[in-house]
């Protein structure tokens, strides 16, 4: 039996999509903003837990962020993950996808002999989707994204069906790989006692830029192309609703009226 | 030197171009002031889907024919345009913010070092600038980006927020490349895409669509609603919730992660209008919506409103409409 290693990159995201601009700063206000892990990265550490039960191996959270980061890592090791490093450092902050992208490539390549990097299909604050992709060619390995079937590995090789907007296409990959994960793909687990209880032996590892062999010009701000200008809570385009009255007969009939009269129906 | 050229990445599936390529042309002719519309057609040998394009009324269209690009991968396409990037260095490179679109040119970001924006809403020049707006957290939060010091400018662009508009007059320079190299990629093989079963045309370009909520999703009302679909020809979307529902997946799902629709009418039956929703139906032109619950946020959505049962309101219709 092979066994497998695997790098989940995982983030943490606010809780609320409620956020409020700090009408000075212009930032969103994020101090009191609770965060949790990104949905869609728990589907990535599902998947790679599965492949663990089935394959043997080990499965390692990687994040980058801010050192209460540490609470999303341990819910994963809750759910069963090996192993967690947060990349923390004031020298990271400001990062866009690209200086992100670096960055996780670089502690992947400390962190060594890795078969497969799974990642949710996007994180629900920012919603690039880009961050695996980046990764994927910086360590110049094949891409999978936005996975909604997976197979076991088989010959070193992967196979997993990737579902677009009307289409839906197998990919086939040798590993080492990058695998980016859909919802539909499975239910993630829940953490179960016995695990939560083996993750608190665990440490969460935090490293910063000197334990890697990044670029410094290619880190945090410094190594971001993109800049936000301007930040704003788009106006409420509300529109009055017109009442089609309480009896839905009567209801329907003007409506079918509005229908005619702008050539609808 | 930089070029006063915008490109626009050409998305095919099963043999035709997807319809935000059409968008992009018109958006970026709007904007593009005195630089050139370019779009990047790469397709296997046999086909002429440069004629689809020409309409659309770009500057030129950039065609590579090769049969490697039958079920390219990703980082073919990417390694291809990073090729063509270095021959003729545009101003900036837009993309739909589609699966592909989106995998692309991440891909091709992390070859060329430069910015990407995502899942863009709007753009515009001031210069050789480009004004990426995107939304954040849901919607919530809009945000202006610029890439101010590297090239080329790279975005990502919802579908069906932009209006494609036909220029068939319009001269269009064809220019084939050849001297792209190739590399061999025995790391990755894709297999034919193939339409997803069961499903015909995406509620995306649907001209009349019936959209479900929580509060019409009971089995007897889905049928009424199922019915009523058929005889006014409309597609049927779903909240985020509905596609556990196992008639219903996420490509019937409406908004911020499902599918942006732009139809002439939307009915919205026992649909509570979460932000995660009313993202997906800005462009909808007349809205109707039915709750129990007169202060559902839909409402403020809406054109018209009824406030009551969703079944009731399905059955009304039924009995008049043929």
């Amino acid at each position: 039996m092979m066994s497998l290693h695997i790098v989940v990159c995982i983030k943490q995201v606010p809780v609320s999509n409620n956020l409020k601009i700090d009408p000075v700063t212009k930032n969103v206000i994020r101090s009191d903003a609770q965060g949790m892990m990104n949905p869609f990265d728990k589907n990535a550490i599902e998947a790679a837990l599965d492949l663990k039960e089935r394959h043997d191996g080990e499965v390692t959270l990687l994040s980058m962020g801010p050192k209460n980061f540490e609470i999303t890592l341990r819910e994963g090791l809750a759910m069963g993950a090996d192993r967690a490093i947060l990349l923390s450092s004031r020298a990271f902050g400001g990062a866009d996808t690209l200086a992100t992208g670096y960055v996780l490539s670089e502690a992947i390549k400390k962190i060594g002999n890795v078969d497969l990097i799974f990642f949710g299909r996007q994180s629900i604050d920012a919603d690039t989707g880009q961050v695996g992709p980046i990764v994927a060619e910086f360590l110049d390995m094949p891409q999978a994204t936005y996975i909604h079937e997976i197979n076991p590995v088989q010959n070193g090789k992967i196979l997993a069906t990737r579902l677009m907007e009307n289409m839906e296409q197998v990919i086939e990959v040798e590993l080492p790989a990058v695998i980016t994960v859909r919802s539909e793909l499975n239910e993630p687990r829940y953490p179960t006692l016995r695990n939560i209880q083996k993750s608190y032996q665990k440490e969460v590892e935090v490293w910063d830029e000197n334990q890697l062999a990044a670029d410094p010009n290619r880190i945090g701000i410094k190594g971001s192309p993109t800049i936000v200008r301007k930040v704003w809570t788009p106006e409420n385009q509300k529109k009055v609703a017109e009442s089609l009255g309480n009896h839905p007969d009567a209801a329907v009939q003007k409506l079918l009226e509005i229908l005619r009269d702008k050539n609808i129906l | 030197m930089i070029q006063k050229e915008i490109w626009i990445y050409a998305e095919i599936h099963a043999g035709t171009i997807h319809p935000v390529t059409y968008q992009l042309i018109t958006k970026a002719k709007q904007i593009a002031g005195d630089k050139k519309v370019v779009v990047l057609l790469f397709t296997p040998k046999g086909y002429t889907l440069e004629t689809l394009l020409q309409v659309y009324g770009p500057d030129e269209i950039i065609i590579v024919k090769n049969d490697h690009l039958k079920d390219a991968p990703d980082s073919l396409i990417a390694d291809l345009i990073a090729q063509l990037n270095h021959q003729r260095k545009p101003n900036s490179i837009l993309f739909g913010a589609t699966v592909i679109g989106r995998s692309i040119s991440a891909r091709l970001q992390a070859k060329l070092l430069t910015g990407l924006t995502a899942d863009c809403l709007d753009l515009s020049f001031e210069e050789d600038l480009l004004i990426q707006t995107k939304p954040s957290y849901g919607d919530n939060i809009m945000c202006e980006i610029v890439c101010p010091n590297h090239f080329p400018q790279m975005a990502t662009v919802r579908p069906n927020i932009f209006v494609a508009e036909k220029e068939e007059s319009k001269t269009v320079l064809l220019t084939e490349i050849k001297n792209l190299v190739f590399k061999a990629n025995k790391k990755i093989v894709v297999h034919a895409e193939k339409p997803l079963l069961s499903k015909g045309d995406s509620i995306a370009n649907a001209s009349r669509v019936l959209a479900i909520g929580r509060g019409a999703s009971d089995k007897k009302t889905l049928v009424l609603i199922d019915e009523l679909a058929h005889k006014l020809g409309a597609k049927i979307g779903v909240t985020r919730p509905l596609t556990d529902l196992p008639q219903f997946s996420v490509e019937d799902q409406i908004g911020q992660s499902g599918n942006s629709i732009a139809p002439k009418l939307l009915i919205n039956l026992g649909l509570h209008g979460a932000v995660q929703f009313t993202a997906g139906i800005e462009k909808a032109e007349l809205v109707i919506s039915v709750n129990k619950n007169e202060k559902a946020p839909i409402f403020d959505y809406s054109d018209y409103q009824f406030v009551g049962d969703a079944q009731a309101f399905v059955e009304a219709m039924l009995k008049v409409i043929q």
